[in-house]
Formats: structure tokens, C-alpha cells, sequence
């Protein structure tokens, strides 16, 4: 991505030595990082909103990833020119802090960019230019609040709309029905009427091909990731669960120290097996005694987690055996098992373990997966079991599902709502413009070209929908000057409607932070006049 | 009849080549970072050739530290500008433009056929009556402080203005001088802890007191704990080993293996208990803690944190007052670490653990948001010059102004003590003046102004006796500093015209410049 020629010379010729005069080198590199930038903004923009495309990528190892969310396009872009890097990384940041809207971020600072090329072009310092486009986002951020409608959380239907609005701009769109309750409830259920924030890890997607999306649900219970070991003949069903999770093994002994053990004549090797034996015997009894009879066991790199002897005597005892836990899900399966994880067999006691009405491993749609319901003493933690008929399906699943998740933790963090649809842009834009004509001087100006940047994501909305631009956004802003606030594009008729009625809605915190963010970004952007290389 | 003297590659520069290498390396060099300076000073992408991290910033020093040069000169400068670093902070890039002005100076006074040592001589004079008429302009707020305060404030926010932070320099001010309040005078930084998170917008950061730590609890501790008494450990929590090589255990079957097993279990557990005999209800360590400790530990209600970095481990000790200890022999002897609250805190998408109401009070932690790792970083630089500064400012309490104010001042004076001074080296201490005017020039020149225009006026007022005087960035005009309260620390200006003009001179005084052979590396 290389620098376009400076066109448009320094300087202007009304004489005035108000203006600002740049030299050669710092409006190359100024361009440079406009152009890429640009150009980052330009790739992501046709998969905005509910009629936006997909865009396939196949990383460097030769796998393939189909998405239409912004932050994952950009992370898999190997962006070479530093602003390029920022906007993706503006990106990742919309994705931390309200976690939807990665897309709208980037169109919108590449917009804005566009804005300060044009006062750039008319000789105006660009700090200038940096300071009123960060008064114009405060401004924005204000007009924002202005229109937005309160929520109370046990309002379900009002997060059901956020969290479908969110979902129909991806390519789950016609599964939007199943997956926003899911999305609701699962965030709804860690809620305590004073909290601020959800943490999401303790919201866990289970994954598993097979069957469709619709099949996709959400577990009163946990699910887990592993499957039941069945070598040995075990049980696959428990009712009435008391459930272990254990950090040690039951396979032979291995201190930690070097050892040999010397054989001298074949009757010792005779005993050796014996012992063996004999010490996972003990084990296991230990462990029946205690009423267990679902284990889960954690997995270890420096020895087997279970042995085929283990195993055959926890399936006599009719114990349940699942193996390979990784040991940052126990931090998960405790807390939602309400149970405690077991680092020695000494410390094997019957308080530590969790109780369950159901363990059961069914297998619909030919994925076997094991479920953990009625549990006692649950910990606020929600299990979600996606499916999908091939990864790649699935994996969206999943990144829409999280997207949806973010919207419905938005609304927990800030309780109010906002039109979608182009509608909110618009006002900002109409509401900043009538702002930039109170003022006088450059900023003005500035204000101007910053207000009317933010006709950009109801362009492309229109755009991506395949109607004609410039009549629906004309449109859409006179009906705003008529008072109509709400007014907004309906994409699936093609005209402009009150967006309200047609439940399209989304976070007020999804708009401010873009706004913000992108406005931050861009001001770093513009400040820049060299490239040092540097060690 | 030529000898040669030097070794193969050694090189030697002699008089005017060797002058001439060293100006144009200085005055490079100014230019480059000089358009960094001042509040509408232009931001640089370093791109580092290495591994293409790209980093962006408007620090004089980092992007000095960052660039590779070849020119003995130059790395004076560059010298020069980390020792401003380390001493006060801030003004970074004024030491190393101002020194290259002196040089620029210099070099037309060489072309006039005046010796360097002349010129040395007149800088020398120059140069003290600037730190004399500086030192009379400074004011001392120190008595009264709620006046002394709002100093402090000025100086943050002069001194943020130019930085990435200048939109929000208010806020940041007030959060610096927080900070720094709290630290009574103590210089160390150490105590202020910065934590950087992206996401969110810069006036998203804040100011926590107590310490915050980027790791998780162990599973199954009590997640909150009041009153906490704290053992920082740096030890292994796995098994302790034999750490002789070769070392091995000859066994005759798998029963004695379990029965080793098992002994390596209780020495573990003995280990654990002595831990606990401290009376402690959290345990850090430097060093990861393995499950059976982990799990021990849970059940005794103590709380775990495990792996937490060197650094970490240091912080932790020197704010909450306890040793770092690695055997537990003595419970008696080992000073633990306290404080009123330990709980986990959601910052972004990541949970930390903070330790609130700890031994050490002036202890303090910035978390700055942004929304991008490099806006981040440029963040954290921004405040920790405003920091630095400000601890300074603290002990060495006088003030003066900032804008171009303090330079036309010291340049005035000089002029005024050129014309008492007889012989050539007056044109050097003329000079001296002149380089000094140039840094409210660049001040003006990058804020888009004519400075031609501007200076001159400036000049003007100062003449006139309005002493507090300096360039209206915000308007391009010429008004009183000291209404718009544009306050910069005493020591840091100082510090620049001494080093600038210690700088200058050493590298006047040059007039051969030799080569050392490089070093052969073998295997080429």
C-alpha cells in the first residue's frame, strides 16, 4: 500500500498565513496512512449489516474460515503498513469492550478519514482537525444518549430484540429465533440485579458437529467436552450422580524422582504385576467407598491419566469415566458442579463431591454428548451445547453466538437501547451538522465533514441491501428533518420505515464505543508525520 | 612519504571534516524529532526492522533510543536526551533540539573564521547569565499548598498538552497529581503501578488506590478476603528434588514405588503446613503452585495465587511491607505482607486481583484504557513523563513558565549581557540568544503559525517588561503565561540549557574524530 502522490499541493492561495504549510514528506506519509487505512475499512465494508456478504479466509496454515464479523476478518488479515495494524487493532478493542459493532468501528474510522483527507486538502493543521473530530465525539456520544430508551433487565422481549438484531446481520440470520433466547437467558441467568458486568467465561460453549444449528441449546446443567470412556465397558448412564473430579492418576506409581526398579529373577516380575494391581485396587475401593460414582480426571503430560487395569476395575464398580480434563476447565466445572477438585487420594472424602440427579451420555444426530443435569448446589454457570452440520458453520455458530452474548452483556453494563437500521447515525449526523453551525473558524468546518461522515453506515447498509444510496439516505434524512427520530432503513422491504416498530434495535454502549473508539484511532492516525525505522 | 599509522579499517577525520561530520549528524537529528515538539507537535510510527512492531509516540527519547545512527555526534545527542530522561522526565526533545541549534550556530561561527574555543568561551558566558535570569523568573509556591497544587497541576497539564493525552489533560492532570501526592516525596515510581488494558476510551482510566496484580486466584480459594495477611514466597511448589545429576532410587517393585510416591506426598504436605504455621491467609508465589499444594492450601482457607511474575513478586513485597521468603523454617523471623482487602476486579475482559488498603499507603495503581495497544502504550509514556516531572517537582519546588515564555527571557538577558562583553566571543553569546529564540520559532512553526511574525512579537513584549509573556497556541497570538497557567518545573529547564550547552561544547571542542578498527568476528 503505497503512498498516492500528493495531488493536491500544500498550501493555499487566499494568502492567508493562517493556513497550515506542510512539508514534502509529512503529507506522503499522511497519505500513505490514509490510503491504507482506507483500504482496510474499504475490505470489511460489504459484510455490514443484515444483507452484508461473507468473506472466506484461508489462514497461512491452509485452514479456511468463513465469517462475516469484523474482528475475525481483521485478526486473519496479515496487515503489513502500521495503520493498517491500528484499525485492526481498534477493531479488537470494540470486540473487548462491547464485543459487537467490529465492523461499523472500522467503516466508520475509515470514513472519518476520508473526512480529515478532504480538511487536510484545504490546508488545515491536523491537530486542528484531531481536536474538533474528539469534540464532535463527545457531541455524538451526547445526541446518542439523548435518543436512547431505558431497559430493565427483566424486560425479555427488549434484549430478545437486541440480541436477534445482532444475530441478523450474520450468517445465522435464519436461525436467529433459536439463538437469541439461548443468548438471553444464558446472560439473564448469571445477572444479580446490582452487577455491572458478566464475566463470559463462565458461559461455556460446548461445540460438536452434527445435526443443525436449530439443534443448538441451552443446558439446565453442564456439558461437557469429552465423551465418556467406554474401552473397558463402563457405564454410560448414572442417576443419582455423586460426582469426583480428581488432579491425580490412577495408573502406576511415578515419583517425581528417577527411579529403576531391579528385577533379578522372573518371579519378581510376577510380583510387580501383583503390586500394581494391588495399589490401583486400593484406589479404586477408596474411591467407591466414598459413594463416587461419576469421576472426572484431569489430564496429565507427565504420566496416563488411566490405565486399562484402572479402568477395568472403575467399570466393574460401575463408575463413570471421563478423562482428559484440561486443567483450566476445572476452574469451570467446580464452580458449576459445586464440587471441589481432588488433588490425592488421601484427600478423596465424600464433601468434595457433587451432587447431580442425571449423568447421561445420549447420542442424537450421531454425536455423543454427555450431560450433567439436576444438579445440587449449582454454581452460576451456564453450559450452551452448539451444533452445526460442519465446522465451519459451527465455528460462526459460535462467534455469532458470542457476538449476541456481547450485546446482551452491553445492556447489562448499559441499560439502554437504541435504534438500528441507520437511524441513530443519521440523527447524529443531522444533530452534529445544525452543532458545527453554531460554531465559527476551521472547526466548524472540521465539524462539518466529521458530521456528515456519519452518513457512511446507512450508505452502506443501502448499499449492501442492493438499493439506490443516495435516494434512501436522502430519504431516510428528510424524513428525519421531519421530526420522525426513529426513522431507519428497512432493509428486508427496501424503504425507510420506523425502525422501532420493526424491532430492530441494539445497544446504546455498541454506538458510543464505536464512535469513540474510531475517533480516537483516527486522531492518533492524523497526528502522524514520519516513519522512523527503527531497531 | 606516507605512513601508515592506522590499523586496515581504522579511519581518522581531521578539522573541518571531522566538524562538518559532526554538525550535520547533530542538526540531522534535531530535525528529525524537532517536529515532535510542543502542544501541536506531530506523533512518529517508529516501525522496528526486527520484528515490524510498530509503535507510535512523540517522546524525544523513545524515538531517539529507537533509531540506529552511525555518527558520533549524534549519539551525544542521543546521550544527552536519555540523561533528561532518567534526571527529570520531560523535555527530551527540547535538549536535543536545543543543542542542535547551538551547533547550527556554531557552524556559521566557524565559517566566520572565529576558533571554537572562542565560541565555547562564549556560550560558557551565555549559558550562566540564562541560568541566572532563570533562576530570578522562578517562583516558589512551596509554603502555601493548595497554590502549590494547582503548580503541580499546571505542570502535568503543560507538560501532557504536548502529548497523546492533550485532549483529555485535565483529567490526567488531576490523576497525575493524584499519584504523585501520594507518594510524600518520595521520588521512587516504583510505587505507581501502571496496567494497561485495551479497549475502552482514554477517559475510561482511573486511579486505584492499593495494588493490582495480573493474575488469577487458584481454583477453589475464598475469592475475597478481608484482613489479609500475605506470604510472598519465591519457591517450588512441585516437588522438591534431588538436584544432583544421576541421582536415582533403586526399588524392587511397584508397591515401594507407591511408597515413594507417597513419601514425596508427605514431604509436600510437611511443606505446606510449616507455610501455614506463618498464621498467612494468602499465599503468592513466584513459581507455580501444582494441585496437591493448591488443593492443601484451599483447604485450610488460605488463598493461592500462583506464578506471579519477578516483578510482580517485588511490587507486591515492597507495597504491602513483606519479605520474599523461600524457606519456612522460621515463621517468627518472616515479615508478612498485609492489607484490608484482597478481591478479583473485571477490567476489560480480564480479571485481576487487587489488593486494597495495603501497608505501603502511597502506593497507587493507573489503569489506562485506549483503543489501541499502541494509543496504550503512547499513554503510558505520556504519564510517566508527567509523573517523573512532577516527583521531581516535589522536591525541587520552583516553578516557571512554559510557552516560549522562559526561553525569550533567558534570551533577552543574554543579549542584554552581550553588549558588556569585549572581543569576539560576544558574537558566540549573540548566538547563544539566537539559538534559544528558536524554540518558541518551532513551537509556532509547528503549530502552523508564522513564526517569523510571531517571535519578533514576542520579542517585542518581552522588552517591554511583560515578562510572563509567551506564544497563545490555541489562538497564534502573544499573551500572559501565567493567566493561562502554563507552568513548567524549574530543575527540567535548567536541565536542558546545561545539558544542551555541556553537549555543544564537547562536541565543538572535537576536531579529529577516530575510528577504532571494528572488531573481527570470527567464523564471517
Amino acid at each position: 500500500m503505497s503512498a498516492q502522490p500528493s495531488s493536491h499541493a500544500s498550501g493555499n492561495p487566499s494568502g492567508s498565513n493562517k493556513s497550515f504549510n506542510d512539508r514534502g514528506k509529512p503529507i506522503e506519509v499522511r497519505l500513505s496512512n490514509l490510503t491504507a487505512a482506507k483500504a482496510i475499512s474499504d475490505a470489511v465494508r460489504t459484510s455490514l449489516g443484515p444483507k452484508g456478504m461473507d468473506k472466506m479466509i484461508q489462514t497461512s496454515q491452509g485452514e479456511v474460515i468463513i465469517t462475516n464479523d469484523g474482528a475475525t476478518i481483521l485478526r486473519n488479515i496479515q496487515a503489513m503498513h502500521p495503520a493498517a495494524k491500528m484499525l485492526v487493532d481498534l477493531s479488537a478493542a470494540q470486540d473487548v469492550e462491547a464485543g459487537d459493532g467490529t465492523t461499523s468501528v472500522v467503516v466508520l474510522a475509515g470514513s472519518f478519514l476520508g473526512a480529515a483527507e478532504k480538511m487536510l486538502s484545504k490546508g488545515m493543521h491536523p491537530t486542528i482537525i484531531a481536536e474538533s473530530f474528539l469534540k464532535g465525539s463527545a457531541k455524538a456520544v451526547e445526541f446518542l444518549n439523548e435518543i436512547s430508551t431505558p431497559v430493565d433487565l427483566d424486560d425479555k422481549t427488549s434484549l430478545l430484540r437486541a440480541a436477534s438484531t445482532s444475530l441478523n446481520s450474520k450468517i445465522v440470520s435464519q436461525y436467529s429465533s433459536t439463538l437469541s433466547p439461548i443468548a438471553v437467558s444464558a446472560v439473564t441467568r448469571l445477572v444479580t440485579p446490582t452487577s455491572s458486568n458478566v464475566d463470559l467465561r463462565d458461559i461455556r460453549i460446548v461445540k460438536k458437529v452434527g445435526g443443525t444449528i436449530e439443534d443448538t441449546e441451552l443446558v439446565d446443567g453442564v456439558v461437557l467436552n469429552q465423551n465418556v470412556v467406554v474401552g473397558a465397558g463402563g457405564p454410560t448412564r448414572i442417576e443419582k450422580a455423586k460426582i469426583a473430579i480428581i488432579q491425580f492418576q490412577l495408573s502406576a506409581p511415578k515419583p517425581d524422582m528417577d527411579n529403576t526398579i531391579v528385577v533379578n529373577d522372573y518371579r519378581q516380575m510376577d510380583k510387580i504385576f501383583k503390586e500394581e494391581r494391588q495399589y490401583l485396587l486400593n484406589m479404586t475401593k477408596k474411591i467407591k467407598k466414598t459413594g463416587c460414582n461419576v469421576l472426572l480426571i484431569q489430564k496429565s503430560i507427565l504420566r496416563d491419566a488411566v490405565n486399562e487395569i484402572s479402568l477395568h476395575f472403575l467399570s466393574k464398580l460401575k463408575i463413570l469415566v471421563v478423562k482428559d480434563v484440561e486443567r483450566d476447565e476445572i476452574e469451570f466445572l467446580s464452580k458449576s458442579l459445586g464440587c471441589k477438585p481432588i488433588a490425592d487420594i488421601e484427600a478423596f472424602t465424600e464433601d468434595k463431591l457433587g451432587q447431580a440427579d442425571l449423568v447421561d451420555e445420549d447420542s442424537n444426530s450421531g454425536v455423543r454428548v454427555v450431560r450433567i443435569t439436576g444438579i445440587k448446589n449449582r454454581g452460576r454457570t451456564v453450559s450452551i451445547l452448539a451444533m452445526g452440520s460442519n465446522s465451519l458453520v459451527l465455528e460462526e455458530c459460535e462467534r455469532s453466538l458470542h457476538d449476541a452474548l456481547c450485546v446482551v452483556r452491553c445492556l447489562v453494563k448499559k441499560r439502554a437501547l437504541i435504534a438500528g437500521g441507520g437511524a441513530p447515525e443519521i440523527h447524529v449526523s443531522r444533530q452534529l451538522a445544525q452543532y458545527a453551525q453554531s460554531l465559527k473558524g476551521m472547526e466548524a468546518y472540521c465539524l462539518q465533514a466529521y458530521a456528515d461522515a456519519f452518513e457512511v453506515i446507512p450508505t452502506t447498509l443501502a448499499e449492501n441491501a442492493g438499493l439506490n444510496p443516495i435516494a434512501i439516505v436522502t430519504e431516510l434524512r428528510n424524513r428525519h428533518a421531519l421530526g420522525e427520530k426513529n426513522a431507519g432503513i428497512n432493509v428486508r422491504k427496501g424503504l425507510i420505515s420506523n425502525i422501532l416498530e420493526e424491532e430492530v434495535v441494539q445497544p446504546l454502549l455498541v454506538s458510543t464505543s464505536a464512535v469513540e473508539l474510531a475517533t480516537e484511532t483516527v486522531c492518533l492516525l492524523l497526528k502522524i508525520d514520519d516513519y522512523v525505522m527503527a531497531r | 612519504m606516507s605512513m601508515n599509522i592506522f590499523g586496515d579499517e581504522a579511519t581518522e577525520e581531521k578539522a573541518e571534516s571531522a566538524r562538518l561530520s559532526s554538525f550535520v549528524g547533530a542538526m540531522a537529528l534535531g530535525d528529525l524529532v524537532k517536529s515532535t515538539l510542543g502542544p501541536k507537535g506531530m506523533n512518529k510510527i517508529l516501525q522496528s526492522g526486527s520484528s515490524g512492531d510498530v509503535n507510535v509516540t512523540n517522546d524525544g527519547a523513545t524515538i531517539l533510543k529507537a533509531i540506529q545512527l552511525d555518527n558520533a555526534a549524534a549519539k551525544i545527542l542521543v546521550n544527552i536526551s536519555k540523561v533528561q530522561d532518567d534526571e527529570v522526565g520531560d523535555g527530551t526533545t527540547s535538549v536535543c533540539v536545543l543543542a542542535s541549534e547551538l551547533l547550527r550556530e556554531a557552524e556559521k561561527l566557524i565559517m566566520a573564521r572565529i576558533h571554537p574555543q572562542t565560541i565555547v568561551e562564549g556560550y560558557r558566558i551565555a549559558s550562566a547569565a540564562a541560568l541566572k535570569a532563570l533562576e530570578k523568573a522562578a517562583t516558589d509556591n512551596s509554603s502555601n499548598p493548595t497554590k502549590f497544587r494547582t503548580d503541580l497541576f499546571n505542570i502535568a497539564r503543560t507538560t501532557l498538552s504536548s502529548k497523546v493525552l492533550s485532549q483529555d489533560k485535565e483529567y490526567f492532570a488531576n490523576l497525575a497529581v493524584d499519584a504523585v501526592l501520594r507518594l510524600q516525596g518520595s521520588t521512587d515510581l516504583e510505587h505507581i503501578q501502571i496496567i494497561k488494558r485495551v479497549g475502552g476510551k482514554l477517559t475510561d482510566s482511573y486511579l486505584d488506590e492499593g495494588f493490582i496484580l495480573d493474575k488469577t486466584i487458584g481454583v477453589n480459594c475464598p475469592k475475597r478476603m478481608e484482613n489479609a495477611k500475605i506470604l510472598i514466597a519465591n519457591t517450588s511448589m512441585d516437588t522438591d528434588k534431588i538436584k544432583i545429576f544421576g541421582a536415582r532410587v533403586r526399588v524392587e517393585g511397584t508397591a515401594k514405588l507407591a511408597e515413594l510416591e507417597r513419601a514425596e506426598r508427605e514431604k509436600m504436605k510437611d511443606k505446606v503446613n510449616l507455610i501455614a504455621a506463618h498464621g498467612i491467609n494468602c499465599f503468592v508465589n513466584r513459581q507455580l503452585v501444582y494441585n496437591y499444594p493448591e488443593n492443601l492450601l484451599a483447604e485450610k482457607g488460605i488463598m493461592c495465587i500462583e506464578h506471579a511474575d519477578f516483578e510482580g513478586v517485588e511490587r507486591l513485597s515492597l507495597v504491602t511491607g513483606g519479605d520474599v521468603v523461600s524457606t519456612f523454617d522460621n515463621p517468627d523471623k518472616v515479615r508478612l505482607g498485609r492489607c484490608e482487602l484482597i478481591e478479583e476486579i473485571i477490567i476489560g475482559e480480564d480479571k485481576l486481583i487487587k489488593f486494597s488498603g495495603v501497608a505501603a499507603g502511597q502506593a497507587c495503581t493507573v489503569v489506562l484504557r485506549g483503543s489501541s495497544s499502541q494509543m496504550v502504550d503512547e499513554a503510558e509514556r505520556s504519564l510517566h513523563d508527567a509523573l517523573s516531572v512532577l516527583s521531581q517537582t516535589v522536591k525541587e519546588t520552583r516553578v516557571v513558565l512554559g510557552g516560549g515564555c522562559s526561553e525569550m527571557l533567558m534570551s533577552c538577558a543574554i543579549e542584554e549581557e552581550a553588549r558588556k562583553v569585549a572581543g569576539k566571543k560576544a558574537i558566540a553569546v549573540e548566538a547563544f540568544a539566537r539559538a534559544l529564540c528558536q524554540i518558541p520559532t518551532i513551537l509556532a512553526d509547528n503549530a502552523g503559525f508564522d513564526s517569523a511574525d510571531l517571535v519578533t512579537r514576542l520579542r517585542a513584549a518581552h522588552y517591554e517588561g511583560q515578562s510572563d509573556a509567551g506564544l497563545d497556541m490555541d489562538e497564534g497570538g502573544i499573551i500572559s503565561m501565567r493567566k493561562l497557567g502554563v507552568t513548567e518545573s524549574y530543575k527540567l529547564k535548567r536541565q536542558v540549557v546545561l545539558s544542551a550547552s555541556e553537549a555543544a561544547e564537547m562536541i565543538l571542542r572535537v576536531d579529529t574524530i577516530l575510528r577504532a578498527t571494528p572488531r573481527k568476528r570470527e567464523a564471517m
